[in-house]
């Protein structure tokens, strides 16, 4: 794969692809790095270094780096081959920016025909807002997820630093990618693709649409209320911002907490008795039930509630994620690996466990890290060839 | 009509809410998916909300939303004749889609090692909250527990109140695209190879997948970057990035240097126009801003100015005039203003299918993605209980109608 991706949407996008075994060659430039290697979220990353940042190690593991200036003169040469070696050309700029650099799909489609390329947005590469600025939070407020995360009585939000629909369409991007590959095998045939965060993001809310057009009821936040159970909330435990998220969806489960937290005589009154009666006085419910949870710790509230049948699940943070979870370890949902500026740091794996066939994640590459071999091994150019493009500046 | 990307496969898909919508891509990719309900039909089907607020299996507009395009058979797992029957059935499919707790289709005698003897082509997606194997593979979970255990939870919320958790089901949705990426991926190997396997999905895990930005911060920093209301942590500056404004809210994102530039100036400009106090008009270089140089004074005169300007104006002023300065922001939209949005409708993006008992067509998302040469559209409503038995047992399995009555008699369809 020729990766043209940048950010997250674009990282993802080849990574995946990258860590199931595909050679995914990573074009990129320090004459206009991704932003995320220009980002200095951690105190270790400096300005005027683009190998230092682990957020983009995470996103862009299993790839080849190749620098090239794409506005040099020679440049149009060596993308030429590499589309020609190329089953699949993925790309997220704006939409319009690859036909401005005349590397559209038409272009693409001459030099190899049965040529699969990917075009990923914010809004789609047609309509109105084919052209408009789009990252993650754009998704969320224009797909309607926004509005319907949050207290009724607050502002709505979204998680604080935590993706979404960069990581969804991070995914939907290499499905398509391999189904299409799986097509061009059947019949010959490539195609274009036109991935947008918006469209795959409105299909979340789909339930919500429905109800809004069939019984005029306009959903929006709701905390962390359901229809379907109650208690069904996050309840404050033991220690400092500690919490446990407890649901309750059947009458057995209802009498499973009740038992666990030693069926106090509220338990058994009347206004408690069904689910809809537990959705009526379910302010007083989650107050009763914070009595209990209060007083103990949040794994503990976990651990008897699930032996009892009940759901349950203390509220982790990353350092959690990282270095108590027992389950994630099982799965080795993190896997070490040396990356030659920032040592050794922990990768999620993909979090889909194909179990014959399992990932194999490589560290991120530094810029340009690979642009002799890509040259010289993978494009079969002279070593000639190599020094005399590497003077002029094109792999820059 | 064009193939789908995968038109020509089968997919039998016993999935709950938790699958739903792996079930629901494959099949929108042209995959002929199979719905496999027990004889009483799928308890999903009495998920919120209904149509017409009417509490009844075949009415849950849930069910509606993520079971398109599928097939829908009943069948009894339970039975000997039942398990007989969908093994029939796995020896004619390509993938099986399940979200049963891990274990159960072992139970059974339905697991991926028995049903690859049959069909060694067969690819098991197997979701469940937290994976088949491991200390909390039989615990019970929902949308709320995967998204406190994935660590995404922690991080949604204001911070006077409890965490709070996302959209619907957020974390469902991603995890099935993961699935169906994953069960791709098996699909593309086992076409080279003849070899199908088993893929294991944890939601929990593919929840915690997202948290990239907050381990870097644990790992590097030992910091915990805390849930902040409608403020953003992306990076080591906080700053507001969803602001309310006259009829609703905006998302509006305040980004340094050249990323940010005609943004923030056209932004800062507009402000400056309506007379209002404008300290952003101080930049006089938004190619050089460098957020990390403002001290937290001089950012709360920015939020207090910026949210002035917001409050003034509504969210349809904000969307026209916002696109046409080029300011970058969002409005929040809601169901109503998603079905009205002019990008969607230029796109062709709904798809009206018609129901029983509903005097109207109500439309749906068409499509995921567009594509040039294949049509991977939703084209169909969702199935009503056991619709399709007649033609799977009848036209496919060859059985006769007095056989299917039996069937149905002895509580095995």
């Amino acid at each position: 794969m020729l990766d043209l991706g940048w950010a997250v949407v674009g990282g993802l996008s080849g990574k995946y692809l990258g860590d199931h075994g595909a050679q995914v060659v990573r074009v990129e430039s320090a004459t206009r790095p991704d932003l995320v290697r220009a980002t200095q979220y951690v105190s270790i990353s400096r300005a005027n270094n683009l190998d230092d940042k682990p957020w983009f190690n995470h996103l862009n593991t299993s790839k080849y780096s190749l620098a090239i200036n794409l506005k040099h003169t020679q440049a149009r040469s060596v993308l030429e081959r590499l589309i020609r070696w190329a089953d699949v050309v993925l790309e997220n700029y704006t939409p319009g920016t690859m036909s401005k650099m005349g590397y559209d799909y038409e272009y693409m489609r001459k030099i190899k025909p049965d040529i699969i390329m990917v075009s990923g947005s914010a809004y789609g590469q047609t309509g109105p807002f084919a052209c408009q600025w789009g990252v993650d939070g754009t998704g969320s407020a224009c797909s309607g997820r926004l509005d319907l995360t949050g207290w009724p009585d607050r502002c709505p939000i979204n998680p604080s630093n935590t993706t979404y629909g960069d990581s969804v369409l991070g995914m939907i991007n290499p499905l398509v990618v391999i189904a299409a590959l799986d097509y061009k095998h059947r019949t010959g045939k490539g195609q274009y693709i036109d991935a947008s965060m918006l469209d795959v993001s409105v299909h979340q809310i789909t339930p919500a649409l429905l109800d809004w057009q069939i019984n005029g009821r306009l959903q929006t936040r709701t905390g962390n209320r359901i229809p379907d159970a109650s208690p069904h909330g996050v309840f404050p435990c033991i220690g400092d911002d500690q919490w446990c998220a407890i649901a309750v969806f059947t009458d057995k489960e209802w009498e499973s907490f009740c038992r666990v937290i030693g069926n106090p005589t509220w338990t058994k009154q009347e206004r408690f008795a069904t689910l809809s009666l537990r959705k009526e006085n379910e302010d007083e419910l989650e107050e009763l039930t914070a009595e209990w949870t209060k007083n103990h710790p949040a794994e503990e509230v976990m651990s008897l509630m699930q032996t009892a049948g009940v759901s349950a699940g203390v509220v982790q943070n990353v350092q959690d994620l990282i270095e108590r979870d027992p389950q994630l370890k099982e799965r080795e949902f993190l896997v070490p690996l040396k990356h030659p500026v920032l040592g050794v740091i922990c990768h999620p794996t993909p979090p889909y466990k194909l179990l014959k066939t399992e990932a194999k994640v490589r560290t991120a590459p530094c810029l340009g890290e690979h642009t002799e071999y890509v040259c010289t091994e993978l494009l079969n150019m002279s070593d000639e060839e190599f020094i005399e493009l590497l003077q002029q500046g094109v792999f820059q | 009509m064009a193939d789908g990307l995968l038109s020509g496969f089968r997919a039998l898909d016993l999935t709950d809410e938790k699958g739903f919508i792996v079930g629901k891509i494959l099949a929108t990719l042209g995959v002929e998916t199979i719905k496999i309900e027990p004889p009483a039909g799928d308890p999903s089907r009495n998920i919120h909300p209904f149509c017409q607020d009417t509490s009844d299996p075949e009415k849950s507009l849930y069910w509606f939303a993520f079971n398109t395009d599928k097939r829908s058979i009943t069948l009894n797992l339970e039975s000997s004749q039942g398990k007989d029957l969908f093994r029939r059935l796995v020896k004619t499919a390509d993938f099986v889609l399940e979200s049963f707790p891990a274990g159960y289709m072992t139970s059974l005698g339905l697991g991926y090692e028995k049903l690859s003897q049959l069909n060694p082509r067969i690819i098991m997606t197997s979701i469940t909250p937290f994976g088949q194997k491991g200390l909390y593979s039989n615990y019970k979970g929902c949308e709320l527990i995967v998204s406190a255990m994935g660590g995404v939870l922690e991080n949604t919320g204001d911070p006077d109140r409890p965490p709070v958790k996302e959209a619907l089901d957020s974390c469902y949705f991603h995890a099935n695209v993961a699935a169906a990426l994953g069960a791709i991926t098996a699909h593309y190997y086992r076409e080279i190879s003849g070899e199908g396997q088993q893929i294991d999905i944890s939601i929990q895990e593919v929840t915690a997948s997202r948290r990239t930005m907050g381990l870097i911060g644990w790992e590097f920093d030992r910091r915990l970057l805390k849930r902040s209301g409608p403020m953003n942590q992306f990076g080591r500056q906080s700053f507001r990035w969803i602001w309310p404004c006259k009829d609703g809210y905006v998302y509006w994102q305040l980004f340094g240097g050249k990323h940010g530039a005609s943004a923030n100036k056209a932004l800062s400009q507009w402000i400056g126009e309506e007379g209002l106090k404008n300290p952003l008009g101080e930049i006089t270089d938004w190619q050089e801003f460098d957020m990390s140089t403002m001290t937290s004074e001089k950012l709360n005169t920015w939020e207090t100015a910026i949210s002035q300007f917001f409050l003034n104006h509504t969210k349809t002023e904000i969307a026209e005039e916002g696109k046409k300065r080029g300011i970058n922001s969002c409005v929040a939209n809601n169901s109503s203003d998603i079905l009205e949005h002019a990008q969607l409708k230029a796109r062709g993006y709904w798809q009206e299918l018609e129901h029983y008992g509903l005097d109207f067509s109500p439309i749906y998302p068409r499509h995921f993605f567009l594509s040039t040469e294949t049509e991977n559209f939703v084209k169909r409503r969702a199935p009503l209980a056991g619709e399709d038995n007649d033609v799977v047992y009848g036209e496919e399995l060859g059985m006769s109608t007095s056989e299917i009555s039996a069937l149905k008699v002895s509580n095995v369809i």
